[in-house]
């Protein structure tokens, strides 16, 4: 992937999720630009990087799972430079990398092309020329509505659901006002299947939304966090069961009273609801 | 083999290395056992450190019997072969340590592949070199470990190349390229006691 590295600085790990919509947080906006338009780069660089964004610049598309590993806040594209795949790599790039705004920013094209483009999910779309200050302008109304729609920024009201409260404003969760004392990784997972009641998350989804990058194939991290998580909410909360193994998939989140009847879920190998490494691997 | 067995010291020495054999083959399996119950089981570590002072008593001793009693053993294979297992043992406690060291949060499945590879390797190892001082055939234990190598090196290769892909925290990659790399050393290990056992089984017949 070829790029002008220009003030790109490493992420601590407590912004990564911003990107993927669990959370926003405050800070710089992270811009990248996939444009070969030298003079168009050049002044829009100098502007964000006067307003202290943090930005770079690609002259070749790179890979979804590139853009996700950036932890961008909004990717400009001038799909001209793409060629007949451009099309192709914005579908791609909005379904993979559904925190990212994206905006397409080229030269003149047909109302059926605009009307194409921003319903693949192009979050907004410019036609050049165009003025560095609309650019920026509309980049941050983009992030500012992403900000709003995400769910995590909405600093919503507790989630509850039997007898758990999760409240993302303390960044925990209680049972009967109580504390079952998350660290804020376990948070960060209970929070997300939490919000996702009753849908079932895949490992990698899961691990990309709370640990922010890729999934390594084999990892056990999502497994190890849900037995962490389960064991703290059955101390405080004994019978019920709240988060459900899909063998081979992911997890569910649903509360069940202890006499709501059996999970639909095959029996547990291993007695804590996680996967046995062969399971993982067929589940591949 | 009888020349080992026979010799005045050579049943002390061939003592010395079944105990260390013993010793290799319970450091594989709790590096196993770590892995496959990481993080609950990680005060396994402890014991796997305790291992690894052990292995370093044992070849203290094989290296101070060679020479104060003038082992007729070629002496260049019985050094290697207390060095190949005492290698054996530091890489499984270099493997538990990284563990701990780089705040590794939960395991990969491939890390505990090999190190079940290992723990099959270091059996095998303990059973070759019991049957090297009893006078009995090892090669089925030779061809074991052979195997195992190989199956380790796959493992490892596929572990490492899976961490490369785009998109994979860079953490994640450094943590683990040590720990598979380390895991891989500690079986290697297993093969380099499989070739000095199979010199010395050649040059005693």
């Amino acid at each position: 992937m070829q790029e002008s590295q220009s003030a790109v600085t490493p992420l601590s790990p407590a912004s990564v999720s911003s990107i993927t919509g669990v959370r926003v947080q405050p800070g710089p906006i992270r811009l990248a630009v996939i444009d070969t338009d030298s003079g168009f780069v050049r002044v829009l660089a100098k502007r964000v990087g006067e307003m202290g964004w943090q930005h770079r610049v690609l002259t070749a598309p790179p890979r979804a799972e590139d853009l996700l590993s950036m932890r961008l806040h909004a990717l400009i594209v001038d799909l001209a430079l793409l060629g007949p795949s451009g099309w192709e790599f914005l579908e791609q790039v909005c379904d993979s990398v559904p925190g990212l705004g994206v905006i397409v920013c080229t030269g003149t094209s047909s109302v059926a092309q605009r009307v194409r483009g921003l319903r693949i999910g192009a979050d907004d779309w410019i036609t050049k020329p165009c003025h560095p200050q609309e650019v920026i302008a509309r980049v941050e109304a983009v992030v500012r509505r992403r900000k709003r729609a995400s769910p995590g920024a909405q600093e919503d009201g507790p989630l509850l659901a039997g007898e758990l409260e999760v409240r993302s404003d303390q960044f925990q969760a209680f049972v009967g006002g109580q504390s079952i004392d998350l660290t804020r990784r376990e948070f960060e997972l209970l929070h997300l299947l939490a919000k996702a009641r009753g849908r079932v998350l895949e490992r990698d989804e899961i691990y990309q939304h709370v640990w922010g990058y890729a999934m390594v194939h084999g990892d056990r991290s999502v497994d190890v966090f849900v037995r962490k998580v389960r064991q703290k909410v059955e101390r405080f909360s004994p019978g019920w069961t709240y988060i459900h193994t899909h063998f081979g998939i992911g997890y569910r989140f649903e509360p069940e009273a202890p006499d709501d009847g059996p999970d639909e879920t095959p029996p547990d190998p291993l007695g804590d609801g996680t996967e046995t490494p062969e399971e993982v691997t067929s589940s591949a | 083999m009888s020349m080992l067995r026979h010799h005045s010291n050579g049943d002390g020495l061939m003592a010395l290395f079944e105990e260390s054999g013993r010793n290799v083959e319970r450091t594989g399996s709790l590096l196993r056992d770590l892995l496959e119950g990481f993080p609950e089981r990680s005060s396994l570590a402890r014991d796997i450190l305790i291992c690894e002072q052990e292995g370093d008593r044992i070849t203290h001793d094989i290296i101070h019997s060679m020479s104060t009693n003038g082992s007729k053993l070629d002496q260049r294979d019985a050094y290697e072969l207390a060095r190949a297992l005492d290698d054996v043992v530091d890489y499984a406690e270099e493997t538990a340590d990284s563990l701990e060291l780089y705040g590794v949060e939960a395991p990969m499945e491939q890390a505990q592949e090999l190190a079940s590879v290992l723990a099959g390797a270091s059996a095998e190892v303990a059973h070759a070199l019991a049957h090297l001082r009893s006078g009995e055939d090892v090669a089925t234990q030779l061809i074991e470990i052979h195997r195992l190598e190989n199956e380790g090196d796959r493992i490892s290769r596929e572990a490492i190349a899976s961490l490369f892909k785009s998109g994979t925290d860079p953490m994640v990659v450094i943590r683990w390229k040590d720990i598979f790399e380390s895991l891989e050393q500690a079986i290697d290990s297993c093969e380099t006691v499989a070739h000095v056992i199979e010199g010395m089984r050649l040059k005693s017949r």
